[in-house]
């Protein structure tokens, strides 16, 4: 009795190798589909193995961070549900067959938005840029490279894939090369948030005297990196949904504090709001909101909260 | 009919975190441990073609069923068991506990574990297999970077991939090796 399923899980094995190629092709899926239809030993030998290679994507995370820092410490209470919701996304690497060069000076085009300004830029080589509020990046685009720096704030990307040219982001010390197609990227501070809905990225620290590291996060997954460290959720569909609610103009959040919350209104307007109780500002809300509709906002927390807001033409203050 | 990628997500979410529990179960139940992979498997794809008629709606029962049924069926075929196992098969239920603490195991340290899987990997093995898993290049890539064939790539990415897979399941993540009677076949 002894053979099948090792001979199984060996064929499902170079399957799910080759599935990951960036020359994977539609007759190849048509051919794996038929394999898989063949026998309910061969499906259950290649969901098993790609499920628990899918899982040690985890690795991704950098492996041993210098500066535990406040992410970290976070880490096991915050992201404990994702990581449950193993996500069977297929994983699809459309990845440049290039390996970095260096660029062509090319002289970069700027874009940039006001506070609560949202706009979509196209790029010459086809690509377009979504820029959230107070957002700035530069753009350099040409036959060997195309390169896209974010000097502030956040963009959701969809790349034109184009055969050998690569497309990468810098964001700070962080760059992230595109192995896919679709993703956000936002930067506060030395904090980069990417989260991807379609393919694939690599986030890589550049920082000097560092050995370099890298992860690569597949669709569904969100990598938070800030100082020495990079911290990826894995099969956070939802997280990553809400983080990219801004495009259609809204504000997501799921058990979110009303510190953090408040912190996200505060973006798209010049109106800074304090919540001076720290019992206040660790309220959790979910809901979704109109991003430039601040008064909406606040109205709820008065109306269903129970909290005080008091406005003048310079700041909001919250409180109990 | 439940269609085909909502029975590969229950399969995933709800079947595969059985695994210890259930490769321990057939282990406890079945002398050739060389069988175990096989039988496994075997209740993996009898889950997956009856859940087509529709899912269960207590996954654990359904397995553990479906896996006694089969060991019951297997050893009787077999005329290798006594008949005292086959009684103990019968009444035995599957232990609860254990399954439930597996489950919540598996899925939370899934990031400790990763890193842990790789390091069990033989040198080679693991030098491939951290090419891909952290620095996301391709098998063409790999192959130029160490040096080698796109072959010896797959063949030791293939490998990496089987125990890691089964390390992070929740198995112990050994390098499968060919069974007694596939060497003997493979020397003849």
């Amino acid at each position: 009795m002894s053979g099948p399923a090792h001979r199984a899980t060996d064929l499902a094995a170079l399957w799910i190798l080759r599935q990951e190629e960036p020359d994977w092709t539609a007759e190849q899926q048509a051919e794996l589909d038929a394999w898989l239809d063949e026998s309910l030993l061969h499906r259950a030998a290649y969901l098993r193995l790609r499920e628990g290679w899918r899982r040690a994507d985890a690795v991704a995370r950098d492996e041993a961070p210098e500066t535990p820092d406040e992410i970290q410490q976070a880490a096991p209470r915050r992201w404990q549900p994702w990581a449950m919701a193993a996500s069977i996304a297929l994983i699809f690497g459309i990845s440049g067959t290039t390996w970095w060069r260096a660029p062509a000076p090319v002289a970069p085009v700027n874009f940039a938005t006001p506070i609560g300004g949202h706009q979509t830029i196209g790029l010459a080589d086809g690509s377009r840029v979504e820029l959230n509020t107070a957002t700035a990046v530069r753009a350099a685009i040409d036959g060997d490279m195309r390169t896209v720096w974010l000097d502030r704030g956040e963009a959701y990307f969809e790349v034109a894939h184009r055969n050998g040219v690569p497309f990468v982001v810098h964001a700070g010390v962080r760059k992230i090369t595109v192995l896919g197609t679709k993703f956000s990227v936002r930067r506060e501070g030395d904090k980069v948030s990417v989260a991807v809905t379609e393919g694939r990225v690599r986030v890589e620290d550049l920082s000097p005297a560092k050995a370099s590291r890298a992860a690569v996060i597949t669709a569904g997954d969100l990598a938070i990196a800030r100082g020495g460290s990079t911290l990826v959720a894995l099969g956070a569909k939802e997280k990553v949904e809400d983080a990219l609610a801004w495009r259609e103009g809204m504000l997501t959040f799921t058990s979110t504090t009303l510190g953090d919350a408040v912190a996200e209104f505060s973006r798209y307007s010049s109106r800074p709001i304090l919540i001076p109780d720290a019992a206040v500002a660790a309220i959790r809300i979910d809901g979704a909101f109109e991003a430039d509709n601040v008064d909406a906002f606040l109205r709820l927390l008065s109306d269903a909260y129970g909290l005080r807001v008091e406005q003048d033409a310079k700041h909001v203050r919250i409180s109990a | 009919m439940i269609d085909a990628e909502a029975i590969d997500d229950w399969f995933c979410r709800e079947v595969l975190p059985l695994e210890p529990a259930l490769t321990r179960y057939i282990r406890r139940n079945w002398r050739q441990s060389e069988d175990v992979f096989d039988l496994l498997h075997d209740v993996y794809a009898l889950a997956l073609g009856g859940a087509r008629s529709g899912l269960p709606d207590y996954t654990q029962g359904y397995v553990f069923t479906i896996a006694r049924n089969l060991l019951t069926q297997r050893s009787r075929r077999a005329r290798i068991v006594s008949f005292e196992l086959i009684t103990d098969l019968e009444s035995l239920e599957p232990d609860v506990d254990i399954f439930s603490a597996d489950r919540n195991m598996v899925a939370r340290d899934d990031l400790r574990r990763a890193g842990a899987g790789i390091d069990n990997l033989p040198p080679r093995c693991r030098e491939v297999v951290r090419l891909r898993k952290v620095e996301g290049l391709t098998t063409r890539e790999a192959a130029d970077r160490l040096g080698v064939g796109i072959d010896a790539v797959e063949q030791q990415l293939t490998k990496g991939m089987r125990a890691l897979a089964d390390f992070m399941l929740g198995g112990p993540g050994h390098i499968a090796r060919p069974s007694r009677r596939e060497r003997q076949e493979r020397s003849k």
